[in-house]
């Protein structure tokens, strides 16, 4: 396990070096996160003014929905395609140390989105969190786990650069329309408040919102916190399930079926057991 | 042994790649698998890799099996691919402290010393990007190289190379092999077989159809070899072709003949010379190189459908 976890961090950091040496990435870790701030800001801001608290949980949603699917699934499959992976097969790595260097690596970067956001929402915004700093990291660590594997099973399953993107987007448009991210839950009709009990971002939406607005600890949030984590823990399990070394083996997609099925049904339990939600309340 | 092979088929759908090869390995020296592009050379340097696994027929690397035994196999296999992809926007150094990780700690020699043994020391610091094709290759063949492998597997190690760059690449594979390393390699440059290869395996549409060393090949296929006689005055050919040299005409002041027996045709020469008086001015004699060889046990290019 200490080889696994010695190869995974020699290849995060070799992921991490790549990144700091090209200016997209630059580009979609840093800047597009502030345009994204500086929109709800103004836009938003001024829908509900003095209310600016309560928009951040969905706007630190949308980063973490972005930024924990988005380039990770293109560098695994770049990786792929262009044979670095076969050639690492050569060598006595394990896929576990392959797919967590990736996994770290969009971690990585979804915190350093969110951490910039947050530190630019206090400076420009007066950004506060009426709980603690340490509940926040903690809520945005565990969001980050819910959705970073299902980034690493799509760079298992998308075939080629160009569908990898496709392929996110299909997972990032319910993920951020169906909760109230992208658009102020209170906003949304009532038929879609209760479908947004079939997406976990809406349970981000409300951990967030309780540590954020609430002042709870991670703990006292209760279901959604659990929901994330289970979310998290089966994504986890879906990759070890679908891992390929190279673009001529076969996509497992009875094992994509399964998993997703496995979460489906949590989430229709979610849907059904109704978990109390905070985050349609409170805009004046 | 370090490689065993017996039998081995691999099928991809109706093709098959590899029909029924046998192929042993004594531990040392250099041996090229030489064919034309389409032969089984990379469908058989993978299977002896893990990479791909085969259709029938038992497979011994080490003693162990490529699939089964793949960690374990690793660890004493260096291996270079045909196409060799690495992360661009790392420096070399960079890319071998990444591939030190994978082995267990202390297997893997220090990055500076493979970079050394490569000369790729001026370059530990540039960006894979940068690097020369040439470069690449020898950054590759320090990644094969980096744990001290007992077999080195080579795929093309030399293809696009200028002839310098291939001539470096010569000169690392036999330091390599002189320090006791086994190295089989493919190639479809017959004078990199010649030159660099201890023994030769001709392929031929996923068949071995020539197995010895160089020299060997050459003995074994008897191929024609051209001699150019020129003498102070006209001559009677007869003890000639009583050798068995066949007159083939005349090039300027030489008469030509063609012989598979070029030992006896100058036997009967000087035999002819002084029977009939004469001096010998000029002798020119052509042997048949290993690409006639070649040629003659691999046949000419087929012209695939399609390609008009």
């Amino acid at each position: 396990m200490i080889g696994v976890l010695r190869a995974a961090a020699a290849l995060y950091r070799g992921h991490l070096l790549a990144l700091l040496r090209s200016r997209t990435a630059a580009y979609f870790t840093l800047l597009l996160p502030l345009l994204f701030l500086f929109i709800f800001g103004f836009v938003f801001g001024r829908i509900a003014p003095g209310n600016f608290d309560r928009l951040m949980p969905s706007l630190f949603t949308i980063t973490i929905v972005s930024g924990s699917l988005f380039s990770v699934s293109i560098r695994m499959v770049t990786e792929r395609e262009t044979g670095v992976l076969r050639r690492y097969r050569l060598a006595p790595v394990s896929a576990l140390s392959i797919v967590l260097a990736h996994g770290m690596m969009a971690f990585t970067t979804m915190a350093a989105s969110v951490l910039v956001q947050a530190v630019v929402a206090r400076l420009v915004f007066g950004f506060g969190i009426h709980g603690s700093a340490l509940a926040l990291a903690e809520v945005v660590a565990l969001g980050g786990f819910s959705l970073v594997p299902f980034g690493l099973v799509v760079g298992s399953v998308a075939s080629d650069t160009k569908v990898a993107p496709m392929m996110t987007n299909m997972l990032m448009f319910p993920l951020m329309f169906l909760s109230g991210s992208a658009i102020p839950f209170a906003l949304l009709p009532e038929w879609m408040q209760r479908l947004a009990r079939l997406v976990p971002t809406t349970y981000m939406v409300e951990s967030l919102q309780a540590v954020i607005v609430r002042g709870l600890g991670p703990l006292e949030v209760g279901e959604p916190v659990l929901l994330l984590l289970v979310t998290g823990f089966i994504g986890v399990a879906m990759n070890a399930m679908v891992f390929r070394w190279e673009g001529t083996e076969r996509v497992r997609w009875r094992n994509v079926l399964l998993a997703t099925m496995v979460l489906a049904l949590i989430y229709v339990v979610a849907f059904y057991t109704e978990p109390g939600l905070h985050i349609g309340q409170g805009f004046d | 042994m370090i490689v065993a092979v017996e039998g081995l088929e691999r099928r991809y759908g109706a093709v098959r790649a590899l029909k029924g090869i046998d192929l042993a390995l004594e531990p040392g020296g250099i041996t090229g698998l030489l064919g034309p592009n389409g032969a089984g050379k990379t469908t058989l340097v993978e299977t002896l890799e893990g990479l791909r696994e085969p259709t029938a027929g038992r497979v011994r690397v080490l003693g162990l099996d490529p699939i089964r035994d793949g960690k374990k196999l690793r660890l004493r296999v260096g291996a270079q691919l045909q196409s060799t992809s690495i992360p661009p926007d790392l420096t070399c150094a960079e890319v071998l402290g990444i591939h030190a990780s994978f082995y267990p700690r202390g297997r893997a020699r220090p990055v500076a010393e493979v970079l050394e043994r490569v000369a790729l020391t001026p370059k530990a610091r540039a960006l894979v990007r940068t690097l020369s094709g040439g470069q690449r290759q020898r950054l590759a063949l320090a990644m094969a190289i980096l744990h001290g492998p007992e077999l080195l597997l080579l795929d093309e190690p030399t293809t696009g190379l200028d002839p310098t760059a291939r001539r470096g690449l010569h000169d690392l594979v036999r330091r390599l092999r002189d320090d006791g390393c086994t190295v089989l390699l493919t190639t479809h440059y017959i004078e990199e077989a010649e030159q660099l290869c201890d023994r030769v395996v001709v392929l031929r549409e996923g068949g071995i159809v020539a197995d010895g060393s160089p020299f060997e090949l050459l003995q074994r296929a008897g191929g024609s070899s051209t001699l150019w006689i020129a003498c102070s005055g006209p001559f009677d050919p007869a003890p000639l072709i009583a050798a068995g040299a066949a007159p083939q005409g005349v090039d300027g002041a030489h008469h030509r003949f063609v012989t598979r027996d070029p030992a006896a045709a100058v036997v009967a020469l000087g035999d002819m010379l002084r029977g009939q008086g004469l001096t010998l001015t000029d002798l020119r004699m052509k042997r048949p190189t290993l690409e006639d060889v070649y040629l003659e046990l691999v046949g000419p290019e087929p012209v695939e459908a399609g390609d008009a």
